[in-house]
């Protein structure tokens, strides 16, 4: 089952895309895609109901958040109300390691994205700050990566063990679906995502022209 | 410069501190199509029976001010990060519209460039009827001191 775990939406402040049209591009173009996951920046968006998308396109539409700590941007699945009050969501100076820790008690899984990038990844952040304990999972592949940023990602994965995901990172249509991460088991929901990710059940994939 | 976002929203954030009014012209409304390449009649023909400006119409209208008076950022200290225009009715020849402005959001977020700080600046235009035609809003990123830790790299 292939996903796309970062996508944003227009509910993200520089995101161009409406969930629909995303669902229209990846049934437009035959994309190997089974479904997607909306990372909004610095918040989750708890209101919006994408279930009448999902029947009529035949896709898993999935809610998550990116949020910003002082190592770069973190993929933040399995978002509950005890989570949305652990921290401020809507600050860029989060503490990794208590981000990690908070999503782990309250049984969901931080994932940091783009390591390989400038200032907002963790790769650079690794080198002057050291490691932060409780990483399992980073994004190797994002499909917004430029040069060899995802190659810096997979090395750092490498590194120090952790598994890879992949997603696109799409702000705007087209861009849906250029990373994303087989999952060897059916994903139906949020609970189900979280479960495999810390089972390590998955590959990055790419599809990049 | 260390701002308290969570101050500036509460002190600014809601408060309308301008507000213009004028007639929408014909000419203009024709020429903005045009310069847009727009190629459909109800934009393009004033005789057509549903003439109309295009939907971004509001965006090219500034108000006396563009940002309120005493408000600790200014607007030349930043650059503008576009403009985003919600569509409400349509915006005719001769209606009378009235534009208000506000700060509606203050926020900050990381990017490869560093720490940036986005102010949104909301203009609503309302027609003779009091009815809701467009919202404008205008973002205006100023970029703050990057956290990079010592020795760090990048541009």
């Amino acid at each position: 089952m292939i996903l796309d775990l970062h996508s944003h939406s227009i509910k993200s402040d520089d995101g161009r895309a409406k969930v629909e049209n995303y669902c229209q591009w990846i049934q437009r173009k035959k994309l190997a895609l089974d479904g997607f996951v909306l990372t909004e920046h610095r918040q989750f968006d708890a209101t919006s109901d994408y279930r009448k998308l999902e029947d009529e396109y035949d896709l898993l539409i999935l809610k998550a958040s990116e949020v910003e700590t002082e190592y770069g941007h973190v993929l933040l699945f399995g978002v509950n109300e005890d989570l949305q009050h652990a921290f401020d969501f809507s600050r860029i100076d989060l503490p990794l390691a208590e981000v990690v820790e908070q999503a782990r008690r309250h049984d969901a899984i931080a994932v940091p994205c783009h390591p390989g990038r400038v200032t907002v990844g963790m790769c650079a952040h690794y080198e002057t700050r050291g490691p932060v304990e409780g990483v399992e999972v980073i994004e190797t592949l994002n499909g917004g990566s430029r040069g060899t940023e995802n190659e810096e990602a997979i090395a750092l994965a490498k590194e120090y063990g952790y598994r890879g995901v992949g997603g696109s990172d799409a702000h705007i249509v087209s861009f849906i679906g250029r990373c994303a991460t087989d999952f060897e088991r059916n994903v139906a929901n949020m609970e189900d995502l979280v479960r495999e990710l810390r089972a390590g059940r998955f590959e990055a994939v790419s599809y990049k022209i | 410069m260390d701002i308290d976002i969570q101050e500036l929203k509460d002190g600014w954030c809601g408060r309308q501190f301008d507000e213009v009014s004028f007639e929408l012209d014909v000419r203009e409304m024709l020429e903005f199509a045009i310069a847009c390449g727009e190629t459909q009649p109800r934009f393009t023909d004033p005789e057509h029976p549903d003439f109309q400006a295009v939907p971004s119409y509001a965006s090219r209208f500034h108000g006396r001010r563009a940002m309120p008076e005493d408000f600790p950022i200014k607007s030349h200290q930043g650059f503008d990060a576009g403009k985003c225009v919600e569509v409400h009715a349509p915006m005719r020849p001769g209606d009378k519209i009235v534009a208000r402005s506000e700060i509606h959001d203050i926020y900050t977020k990381t990017g490869r460039s560093g720490d940036m700080l986005f102010i949104v600046h909301r203009m609503r235009f309302t027609n003779q009827d009091d009815e809701l035609v467009s919202i404008v809003d205008w973002r205006l990123v100023q970029n703050r001191v990057s956290r990079r830790a010592p020795g760090e790299g990048g541009p």
